[in-house]
């Protein structure tokens, strides 16, 4: 039979061996939390590589990615006849319904849009959380470069398009 | 209204004859993990009736299912069940690549596994503090949270996501693991296992948690296979299944899965089995990422861009943190499934609630309702 109190003796200890212990509470405002490179935190658009293909609009689960575009004529020195190119009028993410994902991330086939972990980005007003092409443009230099894979795995698209170019 | 008034005594030992009292414990009641409503007749401080109306949280997950191709309802079976996400991929997953004949990579499979499990911690640990925290013991909550967070830094290194993953995929994960990656999540699977004896000291054994747990809402084996409870709580009751040993998916079956199983089937026990689980869980992540650096390979099979699932049906089911998870999948041959039906522990445990609070006192109900361990997300989809 054991010791009556003893249970609650050896929490007490537990409690005194954590008192000398540091604290690990992260002092949050001051000092921003170090998050990996594949943290889901904001969605970057990198305006150039656009193609407005809208696939990732078409393959969002709740479809919170708005397109508009208009075409546009190109005149190419020494080609017969100009070339038609599209323009990217509107590219907006409703933050307030983004379910973080990844699949538009994922599905664009021209690496036009990024995750990257900045996430202090709360508003007062669901509205805005609308964020523009503008804006969305504006996290692209804080999207990380991707983290080197295991070498018992594949290597990642971005090493293996560098080793490539390099043979080639 | 009626014109005539009418006197009507409530309570114990205020008179001969009383009166039972309907109590309505919800939707909105902090014990209740969220939306759970619980309507018990009592007599005084004893329940007399009890019955649990699910319901409120309902999002038609099912439903939504029908609309999505697979990779989208990844994003939804992530969601039902907001504390074990990465078993729920397991199980839709496992369906898809089932019906369409998929032999996914070896290194995906240990990957997999390690992962599972250590899922089956994160979400053990939440109800090793939140239980306590229920009956009034605040501190576990502390020691709870932090080793959680040792380990969602692991989860958010590989997936990006703390609770809702996304790393699953038809045919194996999302991407490769980042370099380095299982040195530093052996590193926090030790540690927290260094560190998980302060919270088992901490209340364990504590005397004001065992007079509030011990002998308290005692669920029978039998009860808790005829409810088709399963997991941790019908574990509790002498229960011996676990689809990791019985049915092995994954690399389950390489694996030799300690199943911790309690007699007694009180909260005291469903609160053990939880404990020892966390202590078998890290050892079996800590094999998988043994396994996972020997072996070489992709993590995944190259599919074409709309993923299709053959017309026909299949069922899979997963041994999840919260117990027995089924997914019953019918195709087509769309690209998104005719139907998805999910069989969730947390529906069928909380069935039990009806003729295990019966009897007890109103003091109780919060301890039993607590260590039933359930998400209501789960419980209404």
């Amino acid at each position: 039979m054991a010791v009556p109190g003893e249970g609650l003796a050896k929490g007490l200890a537990v409690t005194l061996k954590t008192m000398t212990r540091r604290a690990t509470t992260q002092q949050y405002p001051d000092v921003p939390p170090e998050l990996p490179p594949r943290s889901r935190g904001v969605i970057a658009l990198l305006e150039e590589n656009c193609t407005v293909c809208m696939l990732c609009a078409r393959e969002c689960p709740d479809w919170c990615i708005y397109i508009d575009s208009h075409k546009e004529e190109v005149v190419v020195p020494g080609a017969a006849r100009p070339r038609q190119r599209n323009v990217l009028d509107r590219f907006d993410i409703d933050f307030s319904l983004c379910m973080y994902c990844g699949i538009c991330i994922e599905v664009c086939p021209f690496d036009a849009l990024h995750w990257t972990p900045e996430f202090e980005y709360a508003e007062y007003d669901l509205k805005d959380l609308l964020h523009d092409k503008g804006r969305l443009g504006e996290w692209m230099e804080t999207v990380p470069p991707p983290p080197a894979h295991d070498p018992n795995g594949e290597p990642s698209k971005e090493e293996s398009t560098v080793a490539k170019k390099a043979g080639a | 209204m009626t014109s005539q008034l009418r006197e009507m005594t409530v309570g114990t030992q205020a008179g001969l004859d009383t009166a039972d009292m309907v109590l309505n414990i919800g939707p909105q009641h902090p014990s209740t993990h969220g939306v759970l409503r619980l309507k018990l007749v009592l007599d005084g401080e004893r329940v007399v009736a009890c019955e649990p109306i699910v319901g409120y949280m309902h999002r038609g997950a099912e439903k939504l299912f029908e609309v999505r191709d697979y990779r989208q309802i990844i994003v939804l079976a992530n969601r039902h069940d907001w504390l074990s996400a990465f078993s729920n991929e397991l199980g839709v997953v496992l369906a898809v690549e089932r019906l369409m004949g998929l032999e996914v990579p070896e290194r995906a499979i240990w990957l997999r596994t390690a992962l599972a499990e250590l899922n089956r911690v994160l979400n053990h640990l939440m109800f090793l503090g939140s239980y306590p925290l229920e009956i009034g013991a605040i501190t576990p909550m502390f020691y709870a949270f932090r080793e959680r967070e040792v380990l969602q830094a692991v989860m958010e290194e590989v997936s990006g996501g703390r609770m809702h993953f996304m790393f699953n995929r038809v045919g194996g994960l999302k991407e490769e693991v980042p370099y380095g990656w299982t040195g530093r999540a052996r590193a926090a699977i030790d540690a927290v296992r260094t560190r998980m004896p302060d919270l088992d000291h901490l209340i364990r054994c504590n005397e004001i948690f065992l007079a509030r747990t011990v002998g308290v809402g005692v669920l029978s084996a039998e009860d808790a296979a005829a409810f088709g409870a399963s997991g941790p709580v019908a574990r509790a009751s002498g229960l011996d299944l676990d689809l990791r040993r019985d049915e092995p998916y994954l690399a389950y079956g390489e694996l030799s899965v300690p199943v911790v199983t309690r007699e007694t089937g009180d909260c005291h026990a469903r609160f053990e089995v939880l404990l020892d689980q966390v202590y078998a869980s890290l050892d079996l992540a800590q094999q998988c990422l043994d396994r996972v650096d020997r072996i070489t390979g992709p993590v995944n099979v190259r599919l074409p861009k709309v993923v299709k699932a053959p017309e026909g049906h299949t069922y899979a089911w997963t041994e999840n943190p919260l117990g027995i998870n089924g997914y019953y999948l019918v195709s087509r041959g769309e690209k998104t499934p005719w139907r998805l039906k999910l069989r969730t522990a947390s529906y069928a445990n909380v069935q039990a609630l009806s003729t295990l609070l019966p009897g007890c006192l109103v003091p109780d109900l919060i301890a039993i309702l607590g260590s039933m361990f359930f998400v209501v997300g789960d419980i209404d989809k």
